[in-house]
């Protein structure tokens, strides 16, 4: 494809380095209170959620910022995001049915989890 | 020496001519690879066929001795491997689609031709591996599901369920590269005025047919790798005495294996969409309900895989939850048989075989969804578990639903694909014989179910009374078999002295009967310019396809397209052919061939050949491909460019193959027996790497923008740093794992440590070749080959080594910060 083809179509206008940098910064933040929330033992009833919620933080910091989804339009948004709810449904799924399994049947069939 | 797409001659010969044998090994031209599928397909047809006719020989009559046990296993085995991955997906996603896909949509190839070459040679190189069992160690004996522990080296200690594993992963390869092809190529390279609504419905299958790819294959591929792991490596993902559970193995195959149901049947669909309007020269009846339900159908397999596993006890809100699943698939399903019968109904009908063999496959596939609608109810069910009332049904499904769809395809598109026509009588006789045969075999089968028959058994007691049907089904697939004789006949004879077909021998609806048959090597001299639906019809009989019709019965002549005139073809770019395709695939027959036989320099010299010549590639044209495409061909994606929405593609799948690793993890670590567990885990070190690996993102985009604003120097810093922090990533997880390992961790030490390893190890080896490929990049810009005209470049590469870092960020959340959780 010539330089001027390739022009037209990478018309998608990214962020600068400073957008780039507002957003590592967020992301040593984040990762500093996961570190903290895993050490402060009285956060311990709400570490699952918690930790979730940073995490997803980062993760949508970095697709939409380092990977440009907020600024590539809905058709990339769509591939990738799609199929992240439909592995998020399976990691789901599989950890309920095995821990249906282990809890429930393991006295019935001794399947040995815990 | 960097070869470049030149512009064409003012004459081109059609896309067989010409090129000799070099010219075949080193295509990337999607309807010569389509051709290659096509005959490889073929060939594993009359293999699989004989492994059928086999297998009912020997249950002909009770006690029968004409195959051993084991033998017996050894077909049944290849009969469904070689005929679910060798046969029907070659012919509906690898014949089919390549050959149809950019001839539907008006492009001149698909996104990624070296990619489709790849794929094809690999489907080759894994169609071979599965079957060198013949060669030595025997052939695989497990089934085409594999179910654990059968396949586990203590219960098939030789080398045939190596020779299995290694040819499904290759042969996944293979798969998942096609979807990401087929997919970008449809999102992308429609032809001008060509949305969505206008895409002919076989394009609507194989679009949804390669997001399910993308979406089911990883599974798979996840659970093959913990069986080889197991066979090779000493590791129990599927034994239970380490405390695994061989279940898993059935949810992550049935996870792929009920997806790939419909990865089968929807291009089987998409085809009768086609083939059903054309003889009945009416449109589509109800065009957007049929892409909504294989949206649906797609969307709804997703969620259905737990009805294969009811016996498994998986509780009564399991059991539900897929009953209803299942149940629900029905309902889109039987909006297309509704809808396919509306089509033909009132129609000017023309009782062509391909006709035929679409009206067969609406009334067989409907037996067959109807004994499947059985299956949805776990109490039935269990009742027909492994008996032979599934063998018919699935048979009814794929056999009566896809075969007979493929060969409706096959007759149809037959003369595009050679220029030459069938003989009809020869066909007829293929279609009476091939309905009676399959009837006379597959419908006894649901009565021996039900009276209690089971599947893979290899004889029976003489007192059972199943003889009388045994038989019958016997002489039906022999039927069958001379039915598909008479077929490979019909081919040998058209090549030889079939009539040459015209352009449009069907008076068809769609834009690839616009083009000679067959085709030229561009397709299209000039890119069509859509108006609606059935974009031929409508330029051959005005714009309403009832008025084409009635003008048409009333014997008025078609509109006659423009007369072709000599048209300058300079403007046409195709690009040239290539020996990467092959030999990376050779590189990667060889490692898998070193692998199962212990050769390890073997599986040294594949690694080298494929990582070489994949670089190769990268920079067998001067511009990294980008002259590939077409300039005149308007993205119709939005501005996004095609390889840009290739790679988001592969990310999408990658996104199920870390979940399928991530929820072992998860499930195995509270089942896991002995220490070390989680706790061994070291926080400060990992938060460390995480700061690394998210500073590394910051570097890349920093290449990122300095490359868009043409600064080669920062472009390089950057670049550099960005590989030096992946290096100190790959370092921190070299020391954590040798740590571990002086601390008593081993690799098979127990289900925590194997399967902590392999995610971990996954993710480490993810960023490892995105290491390597910036280091390539790193070269490129050193040696000026880089620069702002080329930012798309770094920004792939970037779009890659980002999703490592997301990965990373998940892994260490639920791995190592979650460390004292165990829900599972």
């Amino acid at each position: 494809m010539s330089d001027a083809a390739e022009a037209h179509i990478e018309q998608v206008h990214h962020p600068g380095a400073t957008t780039y940098l507002i957003v590592a910064a967020f992301l040593v933040v984040l990762t500093a209170m996961e570190v903290t929330v895993f050490y402060v033992h009285a956060l311990r009833p709400v570490l699952v959620p918690l930790l979730l919620i940073l995490s997803a933080a980062k993760f949508a910091l970095v697709a939409m910022f380092y990977m440009h989804l907020r600024y590539d339009g809905t058709l990339v948004s769509g591939i990738f995001i799609f199929p992240l709810a439909i592995a998020t449904f399976l990691l789901i799924t599989l950890v309920l049915l095995f821990g249906y399994l282990s809890h429930h049947l393991a006295p019935i069939i001794n399947l040995g989890g815990g | 020496m960097a070869a470049q797409p030149k512009p064409l001659p003012i004459f081109q010969p059609n896309y067989l001519e010409g090129g000799g044998l070099l010219g075949w090994l080193t295509t990337i031209d999607h309807k010569r690879i389509a051709v290659l599928y096509m005959a490889t397909a073929l060939v594993f047809m009359a293999i699989g066929g004989i492994e059928a006719m086999l297998i009912r020989v020997q249950l002909w009559e009770p006690n029968n001795t004409f195959l051993s046990a084991g033998t017996y296993n050894e077909l049944f085995t290849m009969h469904g491997t070689t005929m679910i991955f060798l046969v029907v997906m070659p012919l509906l996603i690898g014949f089919f689609g390549n050959f149809m896909i950019p001839l539907h949509i008006g492009a001149r190839d698909v996104a990624f031709p070296r990619l489709n070459a790849l794929s094809f040679w690999m489907a080759l190189v894994a169609g071979i591996t599965l079957h060198l069992g013949w060669i030595r160690g025997g052939l695989p004996d497990a089934g085409w599901f594999g179910y654990a522990n059968l396949t586990e080296r203590y219960f098939s200690p030789t080398l045939a369920l190596d020779w299995w594993v290694v040819g499904l992963l290759i042969s996944g390869t293979s798969t998942i590269l096609s979807a990401v092809n087929f997919l970008t190529t449809i999102i992308t390279m429609r032809a001008p005025g060509m949305s969505y609504m206008r895409i002919p419905m076989f394009m609507w299958a194989m679009m949804i047919t390669s997001i399910l790819i993308l979406l089911a294959f990883p599974p798979l591929t996840v659970g093959l790798i913990f069986l080889l792991l197991d066979r090779f490596f000493g590791t129990h993902f599927y034994v239970a005495t380490a405390g695994a559970t061989p279940i898993l193995w059935q949810h992550l195959f049935w996870l792929f294996g009920h997806p790939e149901v419909y990865v089968m049947a929807l291009p089987g669909f998409g085809i009768i969409s086609e083939v059903l309007p054309a003889f009945s020269r009416k449109p589509l009846f109800g065009y957007p309900m049929m892409a909504y339900s294989i949206v649906l159908i797609a969307f709804l397999s997703y969620g259905v895989w737990g009805h294969h596993m009811f016996a498994t006890g998986m509780g009564p809100v399991a059991d539900s939850a897929f009953a209803i699943t299942s149940m629900l698939i029905a309902i889109p399903t039987g909006i297309k048989v509704f809808s396919w019968i509306a089509t033909v109904w009132g129609g000017s009908l023309r009782m062509t075989t391909a006709f035929y063999f679409a009206l067969a496959m609406v009334l067989e596939f409907t037996i067959g969804g109807l004994s499947g609608v059985m299956h949805a109810s776990a109490p039935v069910d269990l009742q027909q578990t492994d008996s032979y009332f599934v063998v018919a049904h699935f048979h009814y499904v794929l056999f009566g639903g896809v075969m007979f769809a493929i060969l409706a395809g096959f007759y149809y598109w037959w003369p595009k694909v050679t220029g030459r026509l069938f003989s009809e009588s020869i066909g007829k006789w293929h279609f009476w014989l091939t309905v009676i045969g399959f009837n006379v075999t597959f419908f006894p089968m649901h009565f021996l179910g039900m009276w209690g028959m089971p599947r893979r058994i290899y004889t029976y007691a003489p007192d059972l009374g199943w003889t009388g049907l045994n038989q019958l089904e016997t002489v039906g697939a022999f039927v069958l078999g001379v039915a598909f004789l008479l077929f490979y006949i019909n081919i040998y004879w058209s090549l030889r002295y079939g009539e040459k077909a015209p352009a449009d021998p069907w008076d068809g609806r769609s834009l690839e009967w616009s083009v000679a048959s067959p085709p030229p090597v561009y397709n299209f001299a000039l890119l069509p310019n859509v108006r609606g639906r059935d974009a031929w019809w409508i330029l051959k009989y005005g714009r309403a396809g009832s008025r084409g019709v009635a003008a048409y019965v009333a014997g008025q002549p078609p509109k006659p397209p423009e007369p072709e005139a000599p048209v300058d073809l300079s403007h046409v770019h195709m690009p040239p052919p290539s020996i990467f395709p092959l030999v990376v695939s050779l590189g990667v027959g060889l490692m898998g061939l070193g692998l199962i036989v212990g050769w390890y320099r073997i599986i040294l010299i594949g690694g080298i050949v494929t990582i070489m010549s994949i670089i190769g590639m990268g920079f067998e044209y001067k511009d990294y491909g980008q002259a590939v495409h077409d300039p005149e061909h308007a993205p119709s994606s939005g501005g996004i460019d095609v390889r840009k929405v290739g790679v988001w593609c592969f990310l999408g799948s990658e996104c199920v193959f870390f979940a399928s690793l991530i929820s072992t993890f998860i499930v195995y670590k509270s089942r896991s027996i002995g220490a070390p567990g989680a706790e061994i885990l070291e926080i400060p070190l990992t938060s460390f790497s995480t700061f690394i690996l998210l500073m590394s993102s910051l570097l890349m985009v920093l290449a990122l923008a300095a490359t868009q604003r043409g600064d080669k120097v920062w472009e390089r810093i950057w670049l550099a740093g960005t590989v030096f922090f992946g290096l100190i990533f790959l370092s921190g997880q070299a020391y954590e794992f040798t740590h571990f390992y002086h601390e008593g961790m081993g690799y098979t030490t127990n289900l925590f440590s194997q399967s902590f390893y392999t995610l971990v190890g996954f993710h480490g080896a993810h960023v490892a070749i995105g290491v390597l490929w910036l280091s390539v990049l790193l070269v490129a810009a050193i040696t000026g080959r880089l620069g702002k005209s080329r930012a798309l470049s770094i920004e792939l590469a970037g779009l890659y080594w980002h999703f490592v870092d997301v990965v990373w960020i998940v892994i260490f959340t639920l791995v190592y910060l979650m460390q004292t959780v165990h829900g599972a």
